[in-house]
């Protein structure tokens, strides 16, 4: 009888192999204009897919990457929706050039902003939509039943839209790309330019099912 | 074609059936009379042996389960209200003629495009529960003959080939003329018409000749035209009082088709809708709803005012309704060259107005730099209809990590150690500083109540984490962390 570890790689080599579309490296949608960030996803956030992106220290950079994401968005004339969960967005911190295509959502706890995000992913007038879960009670967004995130995946699929969920700590179950933020910025980054500072920001792949699969199946 | 006759048949059966949900796919039958002498005058299809002038008993031993019910002048009046409506998005000269049935004066207008307005008007009133028939015809009499004929729309454009075939009883003759029109042999307009006219008249008087004029569709007269609406509202009272939300929405929709063909009827659409409830015990409720994107789209007023309702709770049932919308001119727009659109405005207007019931109407839309210098002052604007192309590279481009606020800020205790922080302490941070930059000094409206006067640090905790401090008047706050 075979190992249960064997039995399952054995069953991702037949997936990845019946279902090669599922299994590709992701190709970029929405360019992030965060080099490692970009980098990990084979150029950018993919269209029609959930990425996490976790803040797992504090300064980790994950509003650095809402501000690119405004840049480069507003560069290829795309609109984009920020579901803020705890209201935590500050306009006075980006150019106010680059609010212009921007809508936001100043969201009273998870339970608004998934509802919202559920809007919004569906719309089809949105490039990228970024449901920031940081700041929202740990104990709450726990007892989200998977059901909601599956939800979001498949109203996420097939539509244009790249979904960009920020979390303090893994969260987002079954996710295809979950990308990390593990180390602080520093006060010398405060005199950079943001750009550089983005550049500096460093973005681990925890874990990548599609890409597990596509290794195996290799 | 000069005039059209828009005309619904069995009316004051559809416009029952279309303001009661419960007679819809039943059989039914409108009576007139009481008790015993109560006789059928319309029947509906579903309603199998029975048909108009029978006795009720009779009808009902026909066909059990039949409802019999007396016509409602309140629901005849709403449906030949959408019905006058529909006949002004075809021409601005409209004569209601009857209980559903008008006549409209289409000479100026272009004909084809007529023809496709008088095609889809058919299909809406028909998906609205008046099967709507349309004849057009040089004069009004050949046009209410068509209508009469017509399945849905008949445009008659040989008057003498359309009218030959049609029966004597077109031209309503009186018993005694069809009784020596069918001595001669004459039963339809044509054979009446193929007699010379002064023959005719010679021999039936001047009512022969009305009647050969009548049969030949020539007879015009003047329509006594209806103004169109000037006010844009319907009401409705239930009786008895409910107690549900289905039955408002039902009616809502009613009055939502019929109030968007008034306004586009007009030139018009709506830019807000008014939503009265009275109530059983003479109070109201009352709430306005500033539409997302000014329009005549009816589902897209029902889905506003069916979120409403399925949060209103009332102390008592509800005994009326009434829907007011606010006329404006459709916003007209020319985007620049380079600007991107919006793939599905609809949509888009609408989701923002869903999310607007989620989270509040002030807590969605685009954010833009208030009139101060104050902290995290904005205002929140109404997203744009595109996006425009990026500015010129930014005189002073954004430096250092973005900071995300906390709002409200965190009261914090700060040590300072010459002059500035060393250690944090507090509910929610606390910290020993290993680098600080700063104070920026900002104040404003000290001429007025209100003025405001702010030191800002940015610090970074030996843990790790930056963060933005304010004192105010000797309290230290974290405004946020820059991330």
């Amino acid at each position: 009888m075979p190992a249960p570890s064997q039995t399952v790689s054995a069953l991702r080599s037949l997936l990845a192999a019946r279902f090669p579309e599922r299994t590709r490296r992701p190709c970029g949608g929405v360019p992030a204009a965060v080099r490692a960030l970009d980098d990990a996803l084979g150029g950018g956030l993919p269209a029609g897919r959930l990425t996490e992106l976790v803040s797992a220290v504090p300064s980790g950079g994950g509003q650095t990457v809402v501000a690119r994401l405004l840049a480069s968005t507003q560069a290829a004339r795309q609109r984009i929706a920020l579901v803020d969960g705890s209201d935590g967005f500050a306009p006075g911190a980006v150019p106010d050039d680059m609010l212009r295509h921007l809508v936001w959502v100043r969201c009273q706890g998870p339970e608004q902003a998934f509802a919202a995000a559920d809007i919004l992913v569906r719309d089809g007038n949105y490039a990228v939509v970024v449901l920031d879960l940081r700041g929202c009670t740990e104990r709450v967004l726990r007892r989200t039943p998977a059901s909601t995130w599956y939800r979001l995946q498949r109203a996420a699929e097939g539509g244009s839209v790249a979904v960009l969920v920020q979390t303090q700590s893994p969260l987002v179950p079954a996710v295809p790309w979950r990308l990390i933020l593990d180390e602080s910025l520093s006060l010398a980054d405060a005199g950079a330019p943001r750009e550089d500072v983005a550049g500096r920001l460093a973005v681990r792949a925890e874990r990548s099912h599609a890409e597990a699969a596509g290794e195996l199946a290799g | 074609m000069n005039y059209a006759v828009l005309s619904v048949p069995d009316f004051a059966l559809h416009a029952l059936r279309r303001s009661d949900p419960s007679l819809c796919g039943r059989p039914f039958a409108l009576v007139a009379g009481d008790g015993r002498r109560a006789r059928v005058t319309e029947a509906s299809p579903e309603a199998l042996g029975v048909a108009p002038g029978l006795a009720s008993t009779l009808a009902m031993s026909r066909c059990p389960g039949i409802i019999l019910r007396q016509r409602d002048p309140g629901a005849e009046v709403e449906a030949h209200r959408l019905l006058i409506a529909a006949a002004f998005t075809l021409a601005p000269r409209v004569e209601s003629t009857g209980p559903g049935c008008c006549t409209v004066d289409l000479r100026g207008a272009d004909p084809r495009q007529t023809e496709a307005l008088m095609r889809l008007r058919s299909a809406e009133l028909s998906g609205v529960g008046l099967p709507l028939r349309i004849g057009a015809g040089a004069t009004p009499l050949l046009a209410s003959y068509a209508a009469r004929c017509a399945d849905p729309v008949l445009i008659v454009s040989d008057p003498a080939g359309f009218l030959a075939p049609l029966p004597l009883s077109f031209a309503e003759p009186t018993r005694e003329q069809g009784a020596v029109l069918a001595g001669w042999g004459i039963t339809t307009l044509g054979g009446l018409t193929a007699l010379p006219k002064a023959e005719v008249g010679g021999r039936m008087g001047s009512g022969g000749v009305l009647l050969w004029e009548r049969a030949a569709g020539e007879s015009t007269r003047v329509l006594r035209l209806v103004e169109p609406a000037r006010s844009f509202a319907a009401q409705w009272a239930y009786e008895p009082p409910v107690e549900s939300t289905e039955p408002l929405l039902f009616k809502l929709r009613r009055f939502a088709e019929r109030v968007a063909l008034e306004l586009r009827g007009a030139g018009f659409v709506a830019e807000r809708l008014s939503l009265t409830l009275l109530l059983e015990d003479e109070t109201d409720h009352r709430r306005e709803f500033r539409l997302p994107e000014p329009g005549a789209d009816v589902e897209g007023w029902l889905r506003v005012l069916g979120g409403h309702l399925a949060t209103v709770r009332t102390d008592a049932r509800v005994a009326g309704v009434r829907l007011v919308a606010s006329p404006a001119r459709p916003p007209e727009k020319q985007e620049g060259l380079f600007d991107t659109g919006l793939r599905d405005p609809a949509s888009f207007w609408e989701n923002i107005a869903r999310i607007a019931a989620i989270v509040g109407d002030d807590r969605v839309g685009t954010p833009a730099p208030a009139d101060t210098h104050r902290p995290d002052a904005f205002v929140m604007q109404r997203p744009a209809e595109s996006v425009a192309p990026p500015a010129q590279v930014p005189v002073h481009p954004p430096f250092g990590p973005t900071l995300r606020r906390f709002r409200p800020p965190w009261p914090v205790r700060v040590t300072c150690l010459e002059g500035s922080p060393a250690r944090l302490e507090g509910g929610r941070l606390e910290g020993t500083v290993s680098a600080a930059l700063g104070p920026w000094r900002g104040s404003g409206d000290w001429w007025k109540p209100g003025g405001w006067e702010v030191e800002t640090w940015q610090v970074e905790l030996a843990g790790g984490g930056l963060y933005q401090l304010a004192r105010t008047q000797g309290d230290w706050r974290v405004e946020g962390m820059l991330d």
